[in-house]
């Protein structure tokens, strides 16, 4: 019994380290060994290495690191691949997919330059100007290509703020807060948790 | 067809069968195993357990794989349900999905149920306001629907038995439209709603802000010990089930109470078909039940049933209970059942901001709200339209995030929010005219996967309802400036009926057997065995949330029919 049960634990130890237990999401080869592809498995969508590569950049763009942990490292691109599986109607879904699809030709075309070929503060400015474009209707903007842009950085928004890093220890989520404080004075030196 | 053999009469025949185990039925169940009557409760639905069957219960935010959204394909399945306010992630396995159990709209109507044990009571908005006489008198002095045939005194007793053991927060406020009850210390208003109070209160004699009141416990009691149950938590998460008991549902508080006795026999998967009438007897004998899942069917036998399956679904239970004696369902003699169908309409809501109070905020997560008792029309008839509405008030510190940007920028607006003013809202619950072309039918080919026939369901807003509306933007637009808010905005969400969860009426209170279906202590006039104590026996809907009526009610009527036990 003692050694099936060491056993076990080693499994689920080399499990751990693959990543596999620990994020609920399990990442596995695709069936489709002619290319190298590590995919999450997703419900509906099947996506490209290249694709959650890109993902992984743009999301990092959005929301970097820092002393604060950024969206990476907090694995927000996975967050985003399955709230887009799963949670977006099938127009909007359809729109978005597309937007991915053209998303580095799309960005060339109005910036000029690659998006590989710029680091990430420039890649941040760039996509704040072509959001702040959506306002400016004389530039028309490919409607995808905008729709890809705002729903990925609102599902890292998400993710991020409610993750569970965020939620714990930089801005704590009371499970059972206990009392209703009716009339509370603001301590102005302190950062306001949005989940107190 | 039925099973009307004698031998299996004895293994499947109780004193009393309550049919459905929500707030009402679960307050029946109690009741009558305390006085030792066998008990029979039928419930549709599958069994939830407290604080075994809350599966999302303890969950914290980062847990739900989406976050509290629901999937598209649920909603794009699930347009009814997903408009309800409960159905999201932590909660959408409380709400019948939109396949389960159709029906027919003749008009849009939002038909939100929820099967299982405890039905809507999980998932209640735990509001609980007394009745008036100001309501009982209504209909007779404004002359719709019928006079009720009970008045505030008849339920007086009865709401403050009911309230000591539920368990309700609130303020003793000494209003004649509101009246007091048993409570517990209130939750209380925060600071911006105190302002408006005062500011309101200075501006009219008859318009008063309150504290909610709300079946919360807020203090410990033995009896509430008793039951397993204690203090809320703040935790604002209700209509997931509650860990501590916190507030009240029929699972946590009725069916377990029940169940201590030995008396209660509960069978859940049980789609009540009909009710069983014997023409020789000349009173129903039982209920025909269909398992829900098997599909198989099996009657049960008693001598005394309560309906309590859901205002709407126990107008289709009577309807669908057929005889020769009761060709168009049981206690129809006058065609009236399943008309006269109302609501509260919900539609309406202003909301506005406050500029003072800027060192305040609140903490924790406060599960009511301020309210307004109606305050047009109560002594008199003083608009154009009929009758008026209550309201709810919520005032909360705006907490401004700033999303706009990529990178280092975006990452420092979201993690240094700054507040904004105050918000408030507040939001209508209009007392609705019960009309005979408001109704509820049985569909004549289309049946539901048990062979019982769907609810054609044909209920409308109406003139009276917009001119409501009208008022109540005026009178809070006014009432708002008059107070120093600002951005004062309206909105009409033109929901459909229905969202509001308060369906009421179709087998209607009334002393007289030809306008009515049930007589002052809930029984069918024309079959006595037979009580009705949810929503499906309200006259009038007035303005307050319904259940505690229905729970009081439905007290007295238990207690009615023990004493006709007793006499035997």
């Amino acid at each position: 019994m003692a050694e099936k049960r060491t056993g076990e634990m080693d499994r689920r130890k080399a499990l751990r380290n693959l990543g596999i237990l620990t994020s609920g999401i399990v990442l596995l080869p695709s069936c489709d060994f002619s290319k190298e592809k590590v995919s999450l498995v997703l419900n509906k969508l099947s996506i490209t290495t290249s694709q959650e590569e890109l993902m992984k950049e743009l999301v990092a763009t959005i929301l970097p690191e820092g002393e604060i942990s950024g969206a990476v490292s907090l694995m927000v691109q996975d967050f985003v691949w399955i709230m887009v599986d799963d949670c977006l109607d099938p127009a909007l879904q359809e729109s978005y997919l597309t937007g991915l699809s053209n998303f580095k030709k799309d960005f060339k075309n109005v910036e000029g330059k690659s998006f590989d070929s710029l680091d990430m503060d420039k890649r941040a400015k760039v996509l704040g100007l072509i959001e702040a474009s959506k306002e400016n209707a004389a530039e028309k903007i490919n409607e995808d290509f905008l729709s890809f842009i705002e729903i990925t950085k609102e599902f890292a928004i998400l993710g991020y703020m409610q993750s569970e890093y965020m939620m714990t220890e930089i801005m704590p989520y009371p499970l059972i807060p206990g009392t209703y404080g009716t009339c509370e004075t603001i301590d102005p030196n302190k950062r306001i948790n949005i989940n107190a | 067809m039925p099973d009307l053999n004698s031998d299996h009469m004895e293994e499947n025949k109780f004193d009393v069968i309550v049919i459905g185990s929500g707030m009402s039925g679960g307050w029946a169940a109690k009741e009558f195993c305390e006085k030792g009557l066998t008990t029979l409760v039928l419930e549709r639905g599958r069994e939830v357990k407290h604080n075994v069957n809350y599966p999302t219960t303890n969950m914290n935010p980062w847990e739900f794989k989406h976050r509290g959204r629901i999937p598209a394909d649920i909603q794009i399945e699930n347009p009814i349900a997903s408009r309800c306010y409960v159905f999201k992630e932590d909660a959408e396995h409380f709400v019948v999905k939109d396949k389960e159990h159709p029906y027919v709209q003749e008009k849009p109507f939002d038909w939100i149920k929820g099967y299982q044990t405890g039905g809507k009571s999980l998932l209640w908005a735990r509001q609980t306001q007394r009745m008036s006489d100001y309501d009982f008198e209504g209909p007779a002095r404004d002359g719709f629907a019928v006079d009720w045939p009970i008045r505030y005194k008849d339920l007086d007793y009865w709401y403050s038995y009911v309230e000591k053991f539920v368990g309700i927060a609130g303020d003793k406020d000494g209003l004649d439209v509101l009246p007091d009850g048993e409570f517990l210390p209130a939750m209380g208003l925060n600071c911006m709603e105190e302002h408006f109070k005062e500011s309101t209160s200075k501006n009219y004699d008859d318009r008063h802000v309150i504290s909610g009141r709300c079946a919360h416990i807020t203090e410990n009691r033995d009896i509430f010990i008793q039951q397993g149950r204690s203090q809320c938590q703040y935790r604002n998460l209700c209509q997931r089930g509650c860990p501590f008991g916190g507030y009240f549902s029929s699972n946590s508080s009725t069916l377990p109470w029940a169940m201590k006795t030995g008396n209660l026999t509960m069978a859940h998967n049980s789609v009540v078909h009909s009710i069983i009438y014997d023409e020789e007897k000349e009173k129903a004998t039982g209920v025909m039940v269909i398992d829900a899942l098997t599909k198989e069917t099996k009657a049960y036998y008693a001598s005394t049933i309560f309906v309590n399956a859901g205002a709407l679904n126990t107008n289709l239970i009577l309807l669908n209970s057929k005889s020769n004696r009761f060709p168009d369902g049981l206690g129809n003699d006058n065609g009236l059942l399943g008309k006269y169908v109302a609501f509260h309409n919900y539609r309406a809501y202003v909301l506005a901001e406050h500029e003072g109070l800027m060192d305040k905020h609140t903490t924790g997560r406060e599960p009511t709200n301020a309210y307004m008792p109606r305050f047009r029309n109560v002594k008199e008839q003083e608009t154009d339209f009929l009758r008026g509405y209550a309201v709810t008030i919520n005032a909360k510190r705006q907490i401004l995030q700033n999303n706009s940007g990529f990178g280092e920028a975006l990452k420092n607006g979201l993690l240094n929010p700054t507040y904004g003013p105050w918000k408030i809202s507040a939001h209508m619950m209009g007392e609705t005219i019960p009309k005979e072309e408001s109704r509820v039918s049985l569909h004549k080919t289309k049946v539901d996967d048990w062979g019982i026939p769907l609810l054609n369901i044909n209920i409308d807003y109406d003139n009276n309802d917009e001119k409501m509306i009208e008022d109540f933007f005026e009178q809070f637009t006014e009432m708002f400036e008059k107070s120093g808010y600002k951005n004062i905005i309206t909105h009409d969400s033109k929901q459909a009926p229905g969202l509001d969860i308060h369906e009421m009426g179709g087998a209607r209170m009334g002393n007289d057997p030809k306008t009515s279906i049930l007589n002052k202590w809930n029984q069918l006039h024309s079959c006595k065995n037979v009580y009705v104590t949810d929503g499906a026996c309200m006259t009038s809907t007035a303005t307050q949330n319904p259940s505690l009526t229905y729970m009081a009610i439905t007290a007295r009527a238990c207690d009615h029919a023990i004493r006709h036990f007793k006499k035997k």
